[in-house]
């Protein structure tokens, strides 16, 4: 009886041991298997996987051929651990290195100097994170690497590169630290960026990626291709002459446009100075945009073409409508209004107004329309409008309103004083004229191509028909009489093209009075008896040569280019004879 | 039960003699019933060669993985170097140092005439005018269109191709240009 008894007393134990082994093995399993179960994973996972960033590629920029404006392109920043070369170089090792040494390879690779890097190195010794040198090129990668310091290494920093320098620099902008800071490279962030993506994935004990255990988190999405409307070429012969000729007469600034007619597109937009992306550092800070659309002027007597095709829209005047212009024109108040050259009563048409460029000529026919009227013809020509192209910091000049003008304002607005106006507003006025009447919108780019093949942002072409076909026809055959009959016709006449053009010359306000500086510039169309191509060259405050005269040199060179460029054909009919006095 | 009788006379002992020894036997249906050896050493062959596929496979997917992983780098090594080159192109390409070669070889700008030659029926369009100017593009000065990329030497083994900056004709040093073949235009022997 005792023996069974005992033998029961221990069965009992033993199952009740094993019922709580079970029962502890059984929270721990659920413990481990499921309340726990996600954070153990990602603990396990975290220790066999590495992340990789991958970068998607900012979209290029590209001119209306194709030529590569900017590019994105892989730079290496060399880093070092400081830890690890302190560690190396500990003399208890059996063979400690000599961090002396290294460095001095190290900077003979990567051009850095060997206090720079010491430096680096020693700000922090238990650190294990340093920079050896910044954006380093392929050529230093390689260099860096057939060094083979175990205590350096190098990571991918994807840049931006601008191969053809400060051709379109003015308008393709450029990339600061912190991003896109003009341009472009700003105004068209949502077409060119990129955006990265992740993925994981484990690794052997010696780095192999484990096959089959790549997951890829996020893709990474490469930014689209902008094209602009520019011809790099053209642009570059604009910048260079512009640039050239604001140097020989000491101008402050100046602005070059080239825009087709039919469809408003810029051919070339050049401004003096004008920054180098590579190299932003190089140019005043006010020359970091682009001064053909954030620089508003009184433009002068570029004007008065428009003035000419508002009276001729009106009914009120043609080519030849018959005006006398006196030397000067008085107000009750003693004020006057007078040209720039001392004259008697002259009896001039329309277009002689224009040739001779006679203020109180074409106040003859401002005065034929009402304020308003002139008004609302002045911001149809998109005067006090920004254009089409909204380039960041773009101006919108201005035009006073009505009930700011006095008797002289009244006037100085039929040629080109008491208003203001960009390069670019400039340029799509004469566009209008050239183009028949009808402005089309400013534009600068062609399209944003994105990876997928699909095209954004295409250009608007809703014109707006400013003056009928016929006035600005009329105003086109009067400003050829500058080419043929006037001052400056020698210095503005192409062989075989007929040029129709204006030159202004106008006084810069400063603190309210007019000074002695001018803004002086030739705008045209090339050829006059089928405007194809504006031209405008505009040179600010010139020291040495205070007249329309020194854009005219400019603007012929320009042209000349703009015809071989784009194979404009020679005019077949002979110039008109177009009276100018009578 | 009656207890009446009661027997004083001791129990007599049952004679105790040894149990018969009985064997169990299997029929020869169990017989034929029991495992062969061969079942097992098919299951047991089979479970090691499922090991030894499972082995070779993942030795053939490793080694996959470390070609794939140095095929990877030489592809990136590829990629870099490409992109390297096509940079290099692209600078070279640029107007500002196109025109400075083209002029250090002596080329000019054409004259203020222009003038086509329409290939459809030989026509020349315009007023042709032959050039005379010796200033390029460029100018005096060497170029006014900064590009700062391109200080640094393109083209390391031929330092003098950039070394012009007056923009002046370099002397030929081979001599005369000749024509290199019936019918085509003289050229310069270019590097």
């Amino acid at each position: 009886m005792i023996n069974t008894r005992s033998a029961r007393r221990r069965l009992s134990v033993t199952v009740l041991t094993l019922l709580a082994t079970i029962v502890i093995f059984s929270f721990k399993l659920i413990d481990i298997q499921v309340v726990r179960a996600a954070e153990l994973n990602q603990q396990s996972f975290g220790k066999r996987s590495v992340a990789v960033p991958t970068y998607g590629v900012r979209g290029n920029i590209v001119d209306a051929n194709g030529v590569l404006l900017a590019s994105s392109v892989d730079r290496y920043d060399i880093t070092a651990s400081p830890k690890v070369m302190n560690a190396l170089a500990d003399p208890s090792n059996t063979h400690p290195i000599d961090p002396t040494a290294q460095i001095a390879d190290l900077a003979a690779a990567t051009g850095e100097s060997v206090e720079d890097i010491t430096a680096a190195l020693s700000a922090d010794p238990k650190s294990d994170f340093a920079y050896v040198h910044k954006l380093g090129t392929l050529e230093v990668l390689q260099a860096v690497k057939a060094l083979k310091i175990p205590w350096v290494y190098a990571e991918v920093h994807p840049s931006r590169t601008y191969p053809n320098g400060a051709v379109a620099g003015n308008l393709v902008g450029f990339i600061g630290t912190d991003g896109p800071q003009a341009g472009m490279e700003l105004d068209y962030e949502s077409c060119l960026a990129a955006a990265n993506g992740s993925s994981t994935y484990e690794k052997s004990k010696d780095g192999v990626r484990l096959p089959g255990s790549t997951v890829t988190n996020k893709e990474p999405v490469n930014g689209g291709t902008l094209a602009l409307t520019i011809n790099s070429d053209l642009q570059f012969y604009a910048q260079e002459q512009l640039a050239a000729q604001a140097l020989k007469v000491g101008a402050d600034w100046g602005t070059v446009m080239v825009v087709r007619v039919n469809d408003g597109h810029i051919m070339a937009a050049a401004d003096y100075p004008s920054v180098d992306p590579n190299d932003v550092n190089g140019v005043p800070n006010t020359a970091l945009g682009s001064l053909a659309f954030s620089t508003p002027y009184e433009p002068g007597s570029t004007f008065k073409p428009m003035t000419a095709a508002m009276a001729i829209d009106q009914g009120m005047a043609n080519a030849g409508t018959k005006v006398i212009a006196p030397g000067r024109i008085y107000f009750p108040n003693g004020q006057y209004i007078k040209d720039v050259w001392a004259h008697n009563d002259l009896r001039l048409t329309l277009a002689g107004v224009l040739m001779y460029s006679s203020n109180t000529g074409i106040s003859k026919f401002s005065d034929m329309m009402s304020q308003q009227t002139r008004y609302d013809y002045l911001t149809d020509f998109g005067i006090g409008v920004k254009t089409a192209v909204g380039f960041p910091g773009e101006s919108a000049g201005s035009l006073p309103p009505i009930s700011d003008w006095d008797q002289v304002t009244n006037y100085a607005v039929g040629f080109g004083q008491g208003v203001s106006a960009t390069s670019a507003q400039m340029a799509s006025v004469y566009q209008t004229l050239g183009n028949n009447g009808v402005r089309m919108p400013l534009t600068l780019v062609e399209g944003c191509t994105m990876p997928d093949g699909t095209v954004t942002d295409l250009p608007s072409d809703d014109g707006v028909q400013v003056v009928s076909e016929n006035a600005a026809d009329q105003t086109v055959l009067a400003m050829e009489t500058v080419v043929t009959q006037g001052g400056l016709g020698k210095q503005l006449t192409i062989p075989g093209y007929r040029v129709a053009a204006k030159s202004g010359t106008a006084e810069v306000p400063e603190n309210g009075v007019y000074s002695s500086d001018r803004v002086v510039s030739v705008a045209g169309l090339v050829p006059a008896d089928n405007p194809q191509y504006v031209v405008i060259v505009t040179l600010g405050k010139p020291d040495i040569m205070k007249t329309s005269a020194a854009a005219a040199a400019p603007f012929k060179d320009i042209m000349t280019q703009v015809i071989k460029t784009f194979r404009v054909e020679p005019s077949t009919a002979a110039t008109p004879e177009t009276p100018i006095i009578w | 039960m009656s207890t009446a009788y009661a027997f004083a006379r001791p129990q007599e002992r049952q004679p105790t003699t040894a149990p018969r020894h009985v064997e169990i036997v299997t029929t020869r249906s169990q017989r034929r019933a029991r495992p062969k050896s061969f079942y097992a050493v098919v299951a047991v062959g089979a479970v090691f060669a499922l090991l030894l596929a499972q082995l070779l496979l993942s030795i053939v997917l490793s080694d996959g993985a470390y070609q794939i992983s140095s095929l990877q780098a030489e592809q990136n090594q590829l990629a870099r170097t490409e992109q390297d080159l096509a940079e290099r192109l692209d600078l070279l390409a640029s107007p500002q140092s196109l025109a400075q070669k083209a002029e250090a070889l002596g080329m000019v700008m054409g004259s203020g005439s222009p003038a086509f030659l329409r290939l459809s029926d030989g026509a020349i369009i315009g007023t042709p005018v032959a050039a005379s100017g010796v200033a390029g593009a460029l100018g005096t000065d060497g170029g006014l269109v900064a590009n700062s990329l391109l200080v640094a030497p393109l083209n390391p083994e031929n330092p003098d191709s950039t070394s012009n900056p007056s923009g002046a004709p370099s002397q030929n040093p081979q001599g005369n240009s000749v024509a290199s073949a019936n019918g085509e235009l003289p050229s310069p022997t270019t590097r």
